[in-house]
């Protein structure tokens, strides 16, 4: 029975992928229209109603800039020294040598697997915000991605789902119950986030597969870590040279990453 | 229900395809996409220009996407946004010192970011006026298959589009400026961030 319901899925979604790859397709080249995009919703990530037209700022009006409290601020910093030298000392090294053995490809597949592994994460917290939408979509991108993407490695889905991805986390979900940043922290190795944000992360563990898959080896949690730090170190691979130059048109870097943190979360939010 | 949709959206893509095919110069892009796609197509060609990459030329190079940039950007507007309250009470030495050296120090951050070039793909997505201002919606597809929102803020003046704000996935530059700025003010003086500002530009 179970079996027969599978297979039934995998017909509908394929069908699914024949009927409207053409059309999404033939579409890609034409994002013109500002009518046309509202509704396809061409961007993958925020459109542009969600960016005020004009500026959020007037010399003399400061309302609408919003600074995160950072109470633990020296400490911090201190952080921040730790996570720089973790970068330049291990993750680099690694992340490089990395690249040189593996295609760029290969990397894309990994990276794509560890993202459609996290479906659960970004499917409930949809539900949690009531973005029925987003629900459907990130399902429907798991089946077409598991299955015609070979266990996720290939991102087929793309093609067959115009709109945005559905990145959503459970910081974002109470975020959109009214909760604030409250404020910020700089977690050693895991870097920059808030009070909301790291309840939010505890939340997500739940959903997290990895923590699922290896729940009854023997060495639990070493294989936990060796399967974060791979995932690390192969997203890292892919954005080499990112970190350096943020901090190098930088003048104080750690300002920097706080407020991008900030306005990289506000922007999610607002999706 | 998603069904329904997606059926809705094909026929709307082959409307739209009919369109565009019918007439290729397509009047529905406006001015500020297409200020935004002129000074792109520029620094693009510059570049991708086999003849300029070698070293020797590399200062020619600079100066043709220096120029480019500087037609586009509004450094003042720039500088002006983003010392924010600190900008009251500037004298204008002070304000002409300060455009100068933060105009260099955007210029060098951009130059870097497009010196990396290698054949991203650059479609324009939408834009929206309201008056003086506009935003220009760009999305950047790099090689490894990941896209980029880009969203450029203009301001007319005196019947041209000029850059004074670059958001690029959502954290807009200025506003990102703009705080360290001010941790650097309160944690030293402006004249500590002056000396700041002077030394990252003159680094190199």
């Amino acid at each position: 029975m179970e079996i027969r319901l599978k297979w039934l899925l995998n017909v509908v979604v394929i069908l699914f992928c024949l009927l409207f790859y053409s059309n999404t397709y033939a579409g890609e080249d034409f994002p013109q229209s500002s009518e046309s995009f509202r509704h396809e919703g061409f961007s993958q990530q925020n459109k542009i109603d969600d960016i005020k037209v004009g500026s959020d700022y007037s010399p003399g009006d400061e309302e609408g800039i919003y600074v995160i409290p950072d109470p633990f601020e020296p400490i911090n910093r201190g952080f921040y020294i730790f996570n720089d030298k973790l970068y330049f000392w291990v993750l680099k090294p690694v992340s490089t040598g990395y690249k040189k053995v593996v295609p760029e490809s290969i990397r894309v597949n990994v990276r794509n697997f560890f993202y459609n592994l996290c479906m659960p994460i970004r499917a409930v917290n949809c539900l949690l915000q009531g973005k029925i939408d987003g629900f459907g979509i990130e399902i429907g991108r798991f089946f077409v991605n598991t299955t015609a993407g070979m266990m996720g490695l290939g991102d087929p889905a793309k093609k067959v789902f115009s709109g945005p991805k559905y990145d959503e986390d459970f910081g974002q979900t109470l975020a959109f119950y009214g909760l604030d940043f409250g404020f910020f922290i700089m977690w050693p190795v895991l870097g920059p986030s808030s009070l909301r944000d790291t309840i939010g992360l505890a939340g997500d563990m739940f959903l997290d597969p990895v923590n699922y898959y290896v729940k009854d080896l023997t060495n639990e949690t070493a294989v936990n870590l060796i399967v974060r730090s791979y995932d690390r170190v192969n997203s890292t691979s892919l954005v080499l040279g990112e970190y350096e130059s943020l901090k190098r048109s930088a003048l104080d870097p750690y300002a920097a990453v706080r407020d991008a943190y900030v306005q990289y979360r506000q922007s999610k939010i607002r999706e | 229900m998603t069904l329904r949709k997606y059926e809705y959206h094909g026929i709307l893509f082959l409307l739209l395809f009919v369109i565009c095919s019918v007439n290729p110069s397509n009047a529905t892009a406006g001015e500020p996409t297409e200020e935004i796609r002129h000074t792109t197509d520029r620094i693009i060609a510059v570049v991708s220009d086999p003849a300029l990459k070698s070293p020797e030329n590399a200062s020619e190079r600079k100066k043709l996407i220096r120029e480019a940039v500087d037609e586009r950007f509004d450094w003042e507007e720039m500088s002006r946004r983003t010392l924010a309250r600190n900008w009251v009470g500037r004298t204008d030495d002070e304000k002409k010192e300060f455009i100068d050296l933060f105009g260099k120090l955007l210029e060098r951050t951009y130059l870097e970011k497009v010196e990396d070039y290698s054949g991203e793909k650059v479609s324009y997505i939408d834009e929206k006026i309201d008056g003086d201002y506009a935003i220009v919606k760009v999305n950047i597809l790099t090689k490894n298959d990941r896209e980029i929102p880009v969203f450029y803020r203009l301001k007319s003046k005196n019947d041209k589009w000029f850059v004074y704000d670059i958001l690029i996935e959502g954290v807009s530059l200025i506003n990102n400026y703009r705080s360290q700025f001010n941790s650097i003010i309160t944690r030293s003086s402006y004249q500590g961030l002056i000396k700041k500002l002077r030394d990252s530009v003159e680094e190199k």
